[in-house]
């Protein structure tokens, strides 16, 4: 940890970086830090308990600026990075990672490349939380699913706290706030809930890489990151690619490819 | 608030028969928006015209539904009626009362009331319908043909008879493909070089046409009519404009066993060759994979003999550019050679053959000079034995399909044998005999009852060596599945035709569709065979699927008048139905986030990256833009903006939302 905080204030003191986005300690739990110099950047900490997504600023333009700027960067947050970059929101000449190894020593990658051969040794495992959930539902039948989702959305009151947590909710203008035509219903009731939550799944198929930033914001607990890692495990093994792994241009629904294997089609 | 027109026309008695036609005008001259609803008999009719025409003007109409036919079949005639009375065409739209509605369904109520809604939705989205103007693009006058077959070279020549310029390049050192190397056509028996050869010369000289040999595709850019083609000159290592093709070089050229590609095997060439006599251009390359001097750094003998010293050692391939209006893919087909039959021999039978092979056996310029002899060991084979179909129709083999010409070849070559061993016994083992075609049947006729070809309907299991005896193995299926063996001296298959090879990446470097096999796919089986579904490529011959001499130059022919047709205009005007991205004043300049997804679902192509910068020349935004002239119109990108920038002019969001809206709201 000492070694990131040196590093982090020497490349903000050499003008490589403008700005270390990272983690202090909090009240509760750690919460991120924008470091603009030396100074800050002793505050900085590492460890299990930072699991707050921080690849959600790199795409706004207002925090990072046009410079150069660093990120610690967990295994999730570096998944949704290598996402972003598919997406083509980010780009290697103004981005540099920093993160700790299993081993607990620095590591600090400049590629897409070498961010994407690091994240490749991580197996995306379920959670004990999520593995319950999941399962629970799994068990379930089609319409026993339908009345479980439409229940716990019925708690939805639209304060978008998912969207602003998801790293890929990036769009300026997200799909809610269209009004010509007003394809959603801007407010909180059952049918409205479920158009905002169908499209919003919609929308993350193939791209959510299952960080579940989402679900921990909900104020209200609603397990919304369950649908989308779902799906994503789903199409997986159908597409051949998980999306924040390999380094592929697109979107599994929008590209075809011979070697796909999408099976359910032939 | 709008102030719409409708006109609901009878069609005679198409629509009147069972809409209550005089209801739907009532019923819609009382929404909202509507300012003049009438019906009448033929609205495409000049009255009926005439009709619209006086409307828009008295009751100064700012949108028209014409409830009718399809307007595939109107659509055009009530635009132009509108846009004489001096409304934007686009502000007209057709229900289709006909097809939609009284054609399929039964007279009464529930009739006319689907009537009603159909009109009722296209009122809800003209009110929401913009002005729009058709798009023009110049148009290149300049054709790229891409392979030298028959099929390139009649293209070639019917292009640029008409007057416009064609680049032709052929991937061989010699234009003049498969049909090259076939000894005589069936049906009429003719020398298939003495039909072709002058037309290989006419390519050569014809003022129109610039002929590359030793040439491939490298990458093709933009759009019809604006297309930049990338070519790569292969390094032929003899310099063409010096070089007299005196042929001294092959003399002297030390690596001679070389199996040469003309004789499909049967005959050897040298490393610096051309492949064939009467080979165009008539200048040769030096095949570098096997040439002394590239291969072990010494040799130069060529150079020596070469009385202009031609050869040129350290060239490079080259790489131009070109800028063509359209282009015609006819890269042909090959056969499956004989290594791909384990029932067969595996290919290590010397004297089982292919049927392409059999070609040069039997030509006039092939290694045996026409003689059909054994390869193994030159002597002529008493007995021969055909088999039809080999590979084709089997399921098994991954080809379903019928190769079209091997019935016909297969008698041809059954014939040719008959005509050139007098003593000879030939048999053919068929599945059944297709020979739809002018004089194909007869032809056929002529060898089973003139020339004593023996037809066997049953397939061949087995072919083995024995004693330097072929042994066939088959069964007669018209003798109730009786088993037949053979003793042959020589086996032909007709091995199935298969797309040639390269023709996958070919395809995707042009954007067209190719079907399983990875033939190139026409952009609609009966009314499109010629088009590709990417405007501005069309096919010609074999490219497309396997075929004839007589259906691939008619179908290169078809090809060239798609071609003349486009070039005779100096601009294109397309519909505006396209897609845009919306752009809005800054900051914000568009919604559009630069995802690109929409970039790599569109099968066209058609999105670009447009960098937005600021007045210091920095970059603010990437964002996507639609070209306007590789846009088809066909809305997948607009199914996967998340963020809804993306429109398609004429069916936008908005107007679709109305058109559904309009359903369900009442
Ligand atoms: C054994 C046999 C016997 C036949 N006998 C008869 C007959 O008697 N009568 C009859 O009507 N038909 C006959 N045919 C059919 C006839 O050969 C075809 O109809 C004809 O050759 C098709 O012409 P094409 O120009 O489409 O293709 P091809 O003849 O295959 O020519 C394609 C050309 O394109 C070139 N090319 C390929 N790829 C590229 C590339 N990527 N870039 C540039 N150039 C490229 C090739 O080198 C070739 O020159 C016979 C066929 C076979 C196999
Ligand atoms: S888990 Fe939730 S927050 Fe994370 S990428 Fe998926 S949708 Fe976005
Ligand atoms: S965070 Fe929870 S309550 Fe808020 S919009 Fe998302 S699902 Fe609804
Ligand atoms: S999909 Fe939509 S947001 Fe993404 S680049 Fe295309 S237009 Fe822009
Ligand atoms: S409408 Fe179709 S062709 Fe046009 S840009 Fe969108 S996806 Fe491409």
């Amino acid at each position: 940890m000492e070694k990131l905080r040196e590093r982090a204030a020497a490349i903000l003191a050499d003008g490589t970086v403008s700005l270390v986005i990272g983690y202090e300690e909090g009240t509760k739990r750690p919460r991120p830090l924008f470091c603009h110099d030396g100074e800050s950047a002793r505050k900085l900490i590492f460890d299990s308990r930072c699991f707050h997504n921080l690849a959600v600023y790199l795409t706004k333009k207002e925090l990072v600026g046009n410079g150069r700027f660093a990120v610690t960067a967990t295994i999730s947050t570096l998944r949704s990075i290598m996402q972003l970059y598919v997406e083509n929101q980010l780009s290697e000449d103004k981005l540099l990672i920093l993160t700790v190894d299993l081993s607990g020593t620095l590591r600090e990658f400049v590629t897409f490349d070498e961010i994407s051969a690091y994240v490749e040794q991580f197996e995306l495992k379920r959670s004990e939380r999520e593995q319950a959930i999941l399962t629970r539902i799994e068990g379930m039948t089609r319409e026993e699913r339908w009345n479980f989702w439409q229940e716990e959305m019925s708690h939805c009151f639209k304060c978008y706290a998912c969207r602003s947590a998801c790293p890929l909710c990036y769009c300026t203008k997200c799909v809610v706030e269209v009004n010509r035509p007003q394809w959603i219903n801007p407010w909180p009731a059952p049918v409205a809930n479920m158009e905002w939550h169908i499209n919003r799944a919609m929308h993350m198929v193939g791209r959510c890489t299952a960080c579940g930033a989402c679900g921990d914001a909900c104020p209200v607990g609603i397990p919304i990151d369950l649908i989308t890692r779902k799906m994503m495990e789903d199409m997986a093994p159908e597409f051949g690619y998980i999306p924040g792994l390999p380094v592929k241009k697109g979107n599994a629904l929008s590209t075809w490819k011979l070697d796909d294997r999408e099976q359910f089609i032939r | 608030m709008s102030k719409i027109g409708v006109f609901i026309c009878h069609c005679g008695e198409n629509i009147s028969a069972t809409v209550d036609v005089e209801r739907v005008a009532r019923e819609i001259g009382g929404m909202e928006g509507v300012a003049h609803a009438i019906d009448y008999k033929y609205m495409c009719s000049d009255p009926g015209q005439t009709f619209i025409k006086e409307a828009v003007k008295k009751y100064d109409l700012d949108g028209v539904v014409v409830g009718a036919c399809s307007p595939r079949m109107h659509e055009p005639t009530f635009r132009r009626a509108c846009a004489e009375a001096g409304l934007n065409p686009y502000l007209c739209e057709m229900a289709n009362l006909r097809e939609h509605c009284s054609w399929v369904h039964e007279k009464g109520e529930e009739t006319t009331e689907k009537a009603i809604d159909l009109v009722k939705m296209l009122v809800e989205k003209v009110k929401k319908n913009n002005p729009l103007e058709s798009i023009k693009v110049p148009v290149t006058k300049r054709a790229l043909v891409i392979g030298g077959g028959i099929a390139g070279i009649q293209a070639s020549l019917d292009i640029a008879n008409t007057g416009h310029k064609v680049i032709l390049i052929e991937r061989d050192p010699s234009i003049g493909g498969h049909m090259s190397q076939l000894s005589e056509t069936f049906p009429t028996l003719d020398c298939s070089q003495c039909i072709l050869t002058p037309r290989m010369v006419e390519v050569a000289q014809h003022p129109n046409i610039k002929l590359y040999t030793y040439a491939e595709l490298e990458s093709l850019e933009g759009f019809i009519g604006n297309f930049t083609a990338k070519i790569r000159l292969k390094a032929k290592s003899v310099n063409y404009s010096t070089c007299t093709g005196c042929g001294a070089c092959i003399q002297k050229c030390p690596v001679k066993k070389i199996p040469s590609e003309f004789n499909a095997g049967l005959g050897t060439r040298t490393a610096i060759y051309v492949p064939f006599p009467q080979a165009v251009p008539n200048k040769p390359v030096i095949d570098r994979v096997n040439c002394n001097y590239y291969k072990r750094g010494a040799c130069k003998i060529c150079e020596k003999t070469c009385q202009v010293g031609s050869i040129e050692w350290d060239k490079e391939d080259e790489i131009i550019s070109e800028e063509v209006g359209a282009v015609v893919l006819a890269t042909g087909f090959d056969v499956k050679g004989t290594d791909f039959f384990p029932e067969y021999g595996y290919g290590k039978y010397k004297d089982v053959l292919t049927g392409l092979q059999f070609e040069r056996l039997a030509s006039a310029s092939g290694p045996t000079f026409g003689e059909i002899r054994r390869p193994s060991d030159g002597a002529i084979p008493k007995k021969i034995v055909f088999i039809a179909c080999a590979g084709s129709r089997d399921p098994a083999k991954g080809i379903p399909y019928c190769s079209k010409i091997c019935c016909m070849y297969t008698a041809k070559h059954a014939m040719l044998y008959q005509h050139k061993v007098h003593d000879g016994e030939s048999t053919v083992f068929y599945m059944d005999i297709r020979a739809g075609g002018k004089n194909y049947e007869e032809f056929v006729r002529r060898a089973i009852e003139e020339d004593t070809v023996n037809y066997v309907r049953g397939r061949v299991a087995r072919v083995y060596e024995k004693n330097g005896k072929l042994i066939v193995k088959g069964v007669d299926t018209l003798l109730g599945g009786e088993q037949v063996e053979i003793e042959a001296d020589m086996v032909v298959l007709a091995t199935a035709g298969v797309a040639n090879c390269g023709s996958e990446q070919l395809a995707q470097k042009l954007h067209v569709s190719y079907d399983p096999y990875h033939f190139f796919a026409e952009a609609h089986p009966k009314l499109k065979p010629v088009e590709t579904n990417t405007a501005g490529i069309f096919l010609a011959g074999a490219c497309q699927a396997p075929k004839d001499i007589p259906e691939t130059v008619g179908m290169a022919s078809g090809a060239a008048v798609k071609v003349a047709a486009l070039f005779s205009n100096n601009e294109l005007v397309r519909e505006p139905i396209i897609a845009v991205v919306n752009r809005l004043a800054p900051p914000l300049y568009s919604t559009c986030v630069g995802c690109f997804m929409c970039e790599t679902a569109c099968p066209y192509n058609a999105i670009e990256h447009e960098e937005i910068k600021a007045r210091d020349g920095s970059l603010i935004r990437t964002i996507a833009r639609v070209n306007s002239g590789l846009c088809q119109g066909c809305g997948t990108c607009v199914a996967f903006c998340r963020s809804k920038s993306i429109d398609i002019q004429g069916y936008t969001n908005e107007q679709v939302y109305a058109e559904v809206m309009s359903l369900l709201n009442d």
